[in-house]
């Protein structure tokens, strides 16, 4: 069933090729803008916190396609206008569990995006622009393991958000609170070691920085295997909790869920 | 159009009246925007915070770019952004032929029925960022520089209209314009960052095919009083003719999309 759903919507994705070209227009504009930042403020060859300028164009070129958390946005508006409009009851009679379902479809999307827009982009870019390699074998390993847990908290928190438009019914205001934080929580556009101390510190406390930050620190070695393997356990830890939370809005939701008409 | 201004007026005065009947949900929802909008801008602030510069430009001067950029784009959305992204489903459900035989233009009808008063945290924000930024600045304010200041301003709105517009428009030939936002809201995020960042053919691009810079970068960078990259002593002007020429255009554009306009549905 799960394989099924995501299977679907990568095909329904497919269908639309002037978007797919829109797509991949965007996803290199947003490449040459976060390049052209880190290019001008490094302003030539040397370390800034320990961090070359082609490091940082490594992390601006894969954070921006393959860990970018756009699509996050994506997954509250439409669930948020089932719950608006009520036809979010029709999902409840089908033999299969909502969140789950949602979670098959976005991985659907997800697949479609980092096949056919995140690795092109990715691709030319690297010929563009130049890339340096994972740091170790064993960094590059987790650092897979880090985009697996990336893309799990990403739909977690779009679904905790998409969930909680059922008490306060305005989704574009959940979109726009969850978009103000992860532009700045998730280190998609600036990485965790140009923050002020103290704000590094919280904000790698939080979830969010999974979506970009921790995965991209793998792949530059920025820890040791070691630490590294232990940031991986974290974002374990973290999908296990945020699961557990999706799990218990949901069955408050379904107690709370009134149909009226039919 | 003396007699259409009245019906002009109290279509705007209907719809504002409609999204005010939800007071508290609208004072939430530009909480919200403004909060999605600082996010970014906190992030533009980490890297000026740690490398002091960006192209050139302190974390105040960016701060009013950023306050400017997001006034003006909200002065021109409020009357087409919502109005216009919809064109392409109002074709293809046929809802544009009924705009073409009322008797009132079909660009006028839409851009005031749906007056969007959402951009209250737009405007809060745009004014909280420039109001804090100007007394960090060595400015000297004289009549022609604040006529300048104003006038750049209306002209970056009429940019967003014109462009929206354009945009908009699309859909009467293509039947799908919405994608086409996307690239839109692409370059209109790049045009917050000094231009001078970019590689010389976007610079171009940014001055010519896609006016954006027009937007922030141009007009602030001439309060000031920073070189500004091919438009050098011309900036002041082009800056205040770029809302008026791209509008002028659309106009047009607008006229032809609609005489090649084949009905979609109905």
């Amino acid at each position: 069933m799960f394989s099924a759903l995501a299977r679907i919507t990568f095909r329904t994705q497919l269908a639309y090729r002037s978007q797919l070209w829109a797509l991949l227009f965007s996803g290199f504009i947003g490449v040459v803008a976060r390049v052209s930042i880190w290019s001008a403020v490094y302003g030539g060859p040397g370390e800034v916190a320990g961090v070359t300028l082609t490091e940082m164009i490594t992390y601006a070129i894969i954070g921006g396609t393959v860990l970018s958390s756009w699509d996050a946005t994506q997954v509250v508006r439409e669930v948020g206008t089932l719950i608006r409009s009520g036809d979010i009851a029709a999902h409840l009679l089908r033999p299969f569990h909502y969140p789950i379902a949602l979670l098959a479809e976005q991985v659907g999307i997800r697949l479609f995006n980092l096949l056919l827009v995140a690795l092109p982009v990715t691709l030319v870019s690297m010929l563009v622009y130049g890339i340096v390699p994972p740091a170790s074998p064993a960094h590059a390993l987790i650092f897979l393991g880090l985009v697996a847990i990336s893309v799990l908290i990403i739909f977690a928190t779009g679904i905790i958000f998409a969930l909680l438009s059922f008490w306060v019914l305005d989704v574009l205001t959940l979109e726009w609170f969850m978009r103000g934080m992860l532009a700045v929580f998730s280190g998609g556009l600036v990485p965790l070691w140009f923050f002020p101390p103290v704000l590094a510190q919280f904000v790698g406390a939080l979830p969010f920085a999974y979506i970009t930050y921790y995965p991209m620190a793998a792949y530059l070695g920025v820890e040791s295997v070691g630490d590294t393997a232990l940031m991986l356990l974290g974002g374990v830890a973290w999908v296990v909790a945020l699961s557990a939370f999706i799990a218990w809005l949901w069955s408050r939701l379904t107690h709370r869920l009134v149909v009226q008409g039919g | 159009m003396l007699q259409t201004l009245p019906v002009l007026w109290h279509l705007a005065r209907l719809k504002a009246r409609t999204n005010l009947e939800y007071r508290s949900g609208l004072v939430i929802a530009w909480v919200a925007q403004a909060f999605g909008y600082a996010g970014v801008y906190a992030a533009i602030w980490i890297i000026t915070s740690r490398f002091e510069r960006l192209g050139g430009w302190v974390w105040p001067e960016i701060a009013l770019m950023l306050g400017f950029h997001v006034f003006a784009y909200a002065l021109g959305a409020c009357f087409t952004l919502v109005q216009l992204r919809g064109m392409d489903e109002l074709v293809r459900r046929g809802g544009f032929d009924a705009l073409l035989v009322r008797p009132i233009h079909p660009w006028l009808y839409l851009v005031f029925s749906g007056f969007n008063i959402e951009y209250g945290g737009h405007f809060a924000l745009g004014l909280l960022l420039m109001f804090w930024a100007m007394p960090l600045l060595d400015v000297t304010w004289s009549l022609p520089l604040v006529l300048q200041f104003v006038g750049s301003i209306i002209s970056a709105a009429l940019l967003t209209g014109a462009l929206l517009t354009m945009l908009g428009a699309s859909a009467m030939v293509l039947g799908r314009s919405r994608y086409l936002f996307g690239i839109y809201f692409d370059f209109w995020e790049i045009a917050r960052y000094p231009l001078t960042i970019f590689a010389p053919a976007l610079q171009l691009v940014l001055l010519t095919v896609v006016p954006l810079a027009f937007m922030a970068y141009v007009p602030v960078a001439v309060i000031l009083d920073k070189p500004v990259p091919l438009l050098g002593g011309w900036a002041w002007l082009a800056t205040l003719l770029a809302g008026p020429v791209v509008a002028l255009l659309a106009a047009f554009y607008w006229r032809a999309c609609e005489g090649r306009y084949q009905s979609g549905g109905g």
